[in-house]
């Protein structure tokens, strides 16, 4: 069937309504009164979210505190374990807090992972201080991640664990990888993390050592605030609000997309700071000198080199990542020594990926069945 | 086949649908009610004939869905995306990123100094109340943090010696006997 024209809409209503010629037609009287029925709930859930602003239960598939260092926490969730090997997941550092992960039920990766029955520890890296100042990437790889994968191991009583990175959690634990061959690690998964700092895009223009002192920023400030990161990701797309605002007065009749939005929206603004000397060397080694890409780094005295990883290698992309756009994603499929090695690009975004309900449709699906015919 | 119109296009429309709209308002304001006429017909048809009709015009040169909100929002939705893809161009040049660097740069000018001045003054008040400023306490986090440290040096060492223990095979006891 074609599809009918606005335009003759508006001629059937106009020549039936105000000419006399016969009454409004059912469907179109239907359309208008659905319409305002949605308005009206619209206004309802509108002054719902102003004058009651509710704290939305995020963070809700059953775990537990299995060990902590500092402001870092592992976590162990709660699942039938019907794979023998455990997954490691190291999200990003600083930024944002991890619940994104768990945002909701029915629409948690946590939660599905432990539906498909796998033993998912989660390290979530904690909110830092001035205290936490001189944590470096180099502590993390070299003292906090070998500890971590060690408790992983332990807790699970297992031999081999997968170690699944997000963001900047996946060049981070890459390097942990690469630099401790002796860590029984049986898979690699890559989700949105870039590898190819020379194809990083925006970020990487801005971050470009002819017109960023990361050594005069991090030495005046201490560290980056909350809120200078919020102002960095708020400029990348600064359309981002407004689009957000408008999609949410569309569906705010929908009930159900107002809980999704509150729970996004309560986790979208609370940014975490980064400590400076992390910030100093992730923007240095890995911005402007591409050094993990280039195999430059050491850390811990150890050389870190992508191609003395040979584990099975999953790597996820986004299509419209602004953050870490595919093709700097997909440069570690060319790095690696691994023989199994996978790329996907999916739809979406770098948010696209981990929450949502595209990502329970195109990407959690993916990393669940390649991890499970993998473990 | 119905060429699809670019973001402009329909802004464009929309524009000229609002001037149109806005003089039919002037026009209808200015007339005055013939003797006779219903005030309440008079008041709200032709209102309501001049604006459909305005946008009939406006929406049979566009392809539409039959709602009229949903046709609304995909030119807002286009909009954005127009200023979006727009400002991405224009944040994607070397020119931006001097210039944000510049801007930093002497962002970071002022507030270097004036940062220092307000850390010296609250550490030198908490110091005159008595009280530990945040430097002292993030000394003594940061001294935790170590201890911690050493802790786990000492669990792992412990560990290590543990296993060696364990896969050290026993010497059989003193008179053969065993309990």
């Amino acid at each position: 069937m074609a599809q009918e024209r606005f335009a003759d809409v508006v001629e059937r209503f106009a020549h039936g309504y105000l000419s006399g010629e016969g009454p409004v037609p059912v469907e179109v009287m239907k359309q208008w009164q659905d319409e305002f029925q949605r308005n009206l709930k619209r206004v309802q859930n509108l002054t719902e979210m102003v004058v009651h602003p509710t704290n939305p239960p995020v963070g809700q598939t059953p775990r537990e505190e299995v060990y902590k260092r500092n402001k870092a926490r592992l976590y162990r969730y709660a699942s039938r374990r019907s794979h023998p090997t455990p997954v490691l997941f190291v999200p990003n550092l600083g930024i944002s807090r991890p619940y994104i992960f768990d945002l909701l039920p029915g629409g948690s990766f946590v939660e599905h992972m432990t539906k498909e029955g796998f033993d998912f520890f989660l390290l979530d890296w904690g909110v830092f201080g001035p205290e936490d100042n001189e944590l470096s990437v180099e502590e993390c790889v070299s003292k906090i991640l070998p500890r971590m994968a060690r408790k992983v191991l332990e807790v699970s009583g297992a031999r081999e664990l997968s170690i699944l990175g997000y963001c900047m959690g996946a060049p981070i634990s890459a390097s942990f990888v690469a630099a401790y061959p002796e860590t029984p690690v049986r898979n690699f998964i890559n989700m949105a993390g870039p590898f190819d700092f020379s194809k990083v895009g925006l970020f990487g223009l801005w971050l470009d050592k002819k017109y960023f002192n990361v050594d005069r920023f991090v030495d005046t400030l201490g560290a980056v605030p909350a809120d200078l990161v919020k102002a960095g990701f708020k400029l990348i797309k600064p359309t981002m609000d407004l689009s957000t605002n408008l999609n949410l007065w569309w569906n705010l009749w929908n009930d159900k997309y107002v809980e999704g939005f509150n729970a996004l929206n309560k986790w979208a603004n609370e940014y975490v700071a980064f400590p400076g000397e992390f910030f100093r060397q992730w923007v240095r080694d890995f911005y402007q000198d591409n050094k993990l890409y280039r195999g430059e780094l050491v850390f811990g005295g150890r050389p870190v080199r992508l191609e003395a990883i040979t584990c099975p290698l999953f790597v996820v992309g986004a299509k419209e990542d602004y953050i870490a756009p595919p093709a700097c994603v997909r440069a570690l499929v060319d790095v690696v020594a691994s023989r199994d090695k996978q790329y996907v690009e999916l739809p979406g975004g770098h948010i696209s990926l981990i929450a949502g309900r595209g990502a329970s449709l195109h990407c959690w699906p993916q990393v669940s069945g390649w991890l499970a015919a993998h473990s | 086949m119905t060429e699809i119109p670019s973001s402009q296009q329909l802004f464009e429309l929309w524009k000229k649908q609002l001037e149109e709209g806005a003089a039919s308002w002037t026009q209808l304001l200015a007339k005055t009610p013939a003797p006779g006429a219903d005030p309440a017909g008079f008041w709200w048809k032709p209102m309501f004939e001049g604006g459909l009709a305005q946008w009939a015009r406006l929406f049979a040169q566009t392809p539409v869905t039959p709602d009229l909100m949903t046709q609304w929002k995909q030119f807002l939705d286009q909009s954005i995306e127009a200023w979006s893809k727009a400002l991405s161009q224009a944040m994607n040049t070397d020119a931006f990123a001097q210039m944000m660097g510049k801007t930093l740069d002497q962002w970071l000018s002022a507030q270097g100094p004036a940062k220092r001045a307000a850390d010296q003054a609250v550490e030198t008040g908490l110091q005159a109340l008595n009280l530990p400023s945040r430097t002292q306490v993030a000394s003594v986090a940061k001294q935790i943090v170590e201890l911690e440290e050493r802790l786990e040096h000492l669990e792992d060492a412990i560990a290590a010696l543990g296993r060696r223990l364990e896969s050290t095979p026993r010497p059989p006891a003193a008179g053969g006997t065993t309990r």
